[in-house]
């Protein structure tokens, strides 16, 4: 009988068991051809000559100092474009002023940039020859080729991740939420504190994880105003990239390996956090 | 504590909400704001409550001039339509919200902001649920927490923003009387927004009639339903039939001929007459009646409502017949209102 009612309501869907399982078999196959083995091959690459190269790879000062510049750069530009996401998130969802769409359209502007062409602008603007060069050479300040570059390149980069996730959610929250907590005379600060963030803290957390995933893991914007100064100016992805120009497998793949972890790990959390905010979504109203 | 509005006028981008609008309300007194959706009438107790403000009028509470306050400051206490519960507090921490974000020097101890709470909770109750989360009530108890909350910081104004809209009809009635005994034991001074006229007009001391952002009665409910001030009142409050009729000569013409509508006509021109369908009386067939043909009979109440068709009138006439006879469908009946207005169209 069970199975029979399964039947008909497969044939209610309206596609023959072979379409769905013939298109089941090509997004497995797909996924275990692009994704999967790639991965394996990064991890089977890395440790091809047993563990004692794989962790030498990591502890070497150059491979330290990059995971070291590719941990300082995640946490600034992170928590910088939390608070930019959040205001922009905020200021588009809660007033209304003359240029919002064009506000919008502009965070969405680093998804639709080359992130080469994002690296370019600072090299345009900060650069030796750039607009601001002359200026920045004689108060001796360094912005292209050394950290400052790298953290604003990223920053650009990764800038919508968190707008973007909030967005949606503070739009359909409303804002009577806030209202209601002015009208019981809480300040603007107590009312973020108590009120909006706890409303969006899912969201933003979800957001941020991505964010931070794409700031450790950037790799053409930051290429352009590295300079590439090993154990300077080399975030992780870079090193990666000059360690298999030198041929040297082993390391660049144990390298790799450490930023596919971070890839892994992020997933993981991020489905941890759907499945919460799922749980809490669905009990909202 | 009495609420004076002057002259506020309030515009949406083109859109005018609010076009001169002057209004007293009375200290203890619970007065409604009944209006079809448009009307205005939530823009105007969003400025009551400082939740808008106004391009042009002001806004005192007891003569004192609050036009320029900020809703954080100004004592009120609002709730929204959809009840803007904290979805992340529990009951009692979101009854106890406008008591916890007081000034220091202002706030009460934890173990008073408790002890308030729990006697609010009595109050709305709700004796126990004060450690579940919004999302564990139904309708008409989130209702109440919203109503004990904006109550926690003992308001002397009370506003409520179509409080029984999301409520199913018999929650809806019960909360109703409950509501109005709160406001009178609490000596609050109430403004609700409805579209419900019954809801106005049952619950209310007086009913704000509002359309296209002005007002265009302020009444008792009584008043407001026998003695409707302009078309607007007498279609929108309560059912009503209205026919397109000619002045001339002191006689009411309609369709060309002579109706005995039992009004005293000032002057010649183009009007409306109006009249309530139980306000009709058979009549014998001939000079000054209406003549129309029955399309649908049913009971209604004690009475039979009969809808019938007019010469020159794309809807029936919506008529209570009571009596042992009721007319059957396909009847031709000659009526005559026994009770109707005139209304001048603006010339």
């Amino acid at each position: 009988m069970a199975g029979e009612a399964e039947y008909r309501a497969q044939r209610a869907t309206g596609e023959s068991p072979w379409v769905r399982r013939g298109l089941i078999g090509l997004s497995l196959a797909f996924l275990l051809v692009f994704l999967l083995l790639p991965l394996i091959a990064v991890f089977g690459e890395a440790l091809s000559r047993g563990l004692a190269p794989f962790f030498a790879a990591m502890v070497e000062p150059d491979a330290l100092a990059a995971i070291k510049l590719t941990l300082t750069v995640a946490a600034i530009s992170v928590p910088l474009n939390c608070v930019f996401g959040i205001a922009a998130a905020w200021a588009i969802t809660k007033f209304d002023f003359p240029g919002k769409g064009f506000l919008i359209t502009l965070i969405d502007l680093p998804f639709s940039v080359s992130p080469v062409v994002a690296g370019l602008i600072y090299v345009l603007l900060f650069g030796a020859n750039g607009w601001f060069g002359a200026w920045l050479i004689e108060h001796d300040v360094q912005i292209v080729f050394a950290v400052p570059g790298i953290v604003l390149a990223t920053m650009f980069v990764t800038f919508p991740f968190v707008a973007r996730e909030l967005i949606p959610l503070m739009a359909e929250q409303g804002r009577d939420d806030e209202e209601a907590a002015l009208s019981l005379g809480a300040n603007g600060w107590q009312t973020f504190w108590r009120v909006t963030l706890p409303n969006i803290r899912w969201g933003l957390l979800y957001g941020v994880l991505l964010c931070n995933a794409r700031a450790m893991g950037e790799f053409g914007a930051v290429s352009v105003v590295s300079g590439h100064i090993r154990g300077e100016t080399n975030t992780m992805p870079l090193h990666v990239e000059i360690l298999y120009n030198e041929y040297n497998f082993v390391a660049s793949f144990a390298v790799a390996s450490l930023l596919a972890l971070l890839a892994l790990l992020t997933l993981v959390i991020k489905s941890v956090l759907e499945w919460r905010y799922n749980y809490h979504g669905s009990g909202r109203h | 504590m009495g609420i004076t509005l002057s002259n506020i006028s309030k515009a949406f981008g083109g859109f005018r909400a609010l076009n001169d609008v002057s209004l007293e309300a009375r200290s203890g007194e619970f007065l409604a704001l009944l209006g079809p959706s448009g009307s205005g009438k939530t823009t105007l107790l969003r400025i009551i409550a400082g939740l808008e403000f106004a391009d042009v009028g002001h806004v005192a509470f007891d003569g004192e001039d609050v036009t320029d306050r900020p809703v954080t400051d100004r004592g009120v206490g609002f709730v929204f339509q959809q009840y803007a519960l904290f979805r992340h507090m529990t009951v009692a921490d979101n009854i106890g919200f406008g008591l916890a974000v007081r000034k220091r020097r202002d706030r009460p101890a934890k173990a008073e902001i408790a002890r308030r709470v729990e006697e609010l909770l009595e109050l709305v109750q709700l004796r126990g649920l004060g450690s579940r989360y919004p999302a564990q009530l139904s309708g008409g108890q989130r209702q109440r927490v919203a109503l004990a909350r904006a109550l926690a910081v003992e308001p002397r104004i009370l506003l409520l923003d179509e409080p029984f809209g999301a409520l199913d009809a018999k929650v809806r009635k019960d909360l109703r009387r409950w509501l109005r005994e709160l406001h009178d034991r609490m000596g609050l001074t109430s403004i609700f927004v409805t579209h419900d006229q019954e809801e106005a007009l049952e619950l209310a001391d007086r009913v704000v009639v509002m359309d296209h952002g002005v007002i265009e009665q302020v009444a008792e409910p009584d008043t407001v339903y026998n003695d409707p001030a302009t078309s607007f009142v007498f279609d929108f409050v309560g059912e009503s039939n209205r026919l397109p009729v000619t002045i001339s000569g002191g006689r009411v013409l309609y369709g060309g001929s002579v109706l005995d509508a039992g009004v005293a006509p000032e002057r010649d021109g183009k009007a409306s007459l109006f009249f309530r369908p139980h306000d009709v009386a058979f009549a014998a067939p001939g000079e000054g009646v209406i003549t129309a043909t029955v399309s649908l009979a049913r009971p209604h109440g004690g009475a039979t409502r009969v809808e019938a068709g007019v010469e020159g009138r794309d809807t029936p006439l919506e008529l209570n017949f009571t009596g042992t006879e009721p007319p059957r469908v396909g009847d031709l009946i000659a009526i005559r209102p026994t009770k109707a207005r005139l209304f001048y169209e603006e010339q």
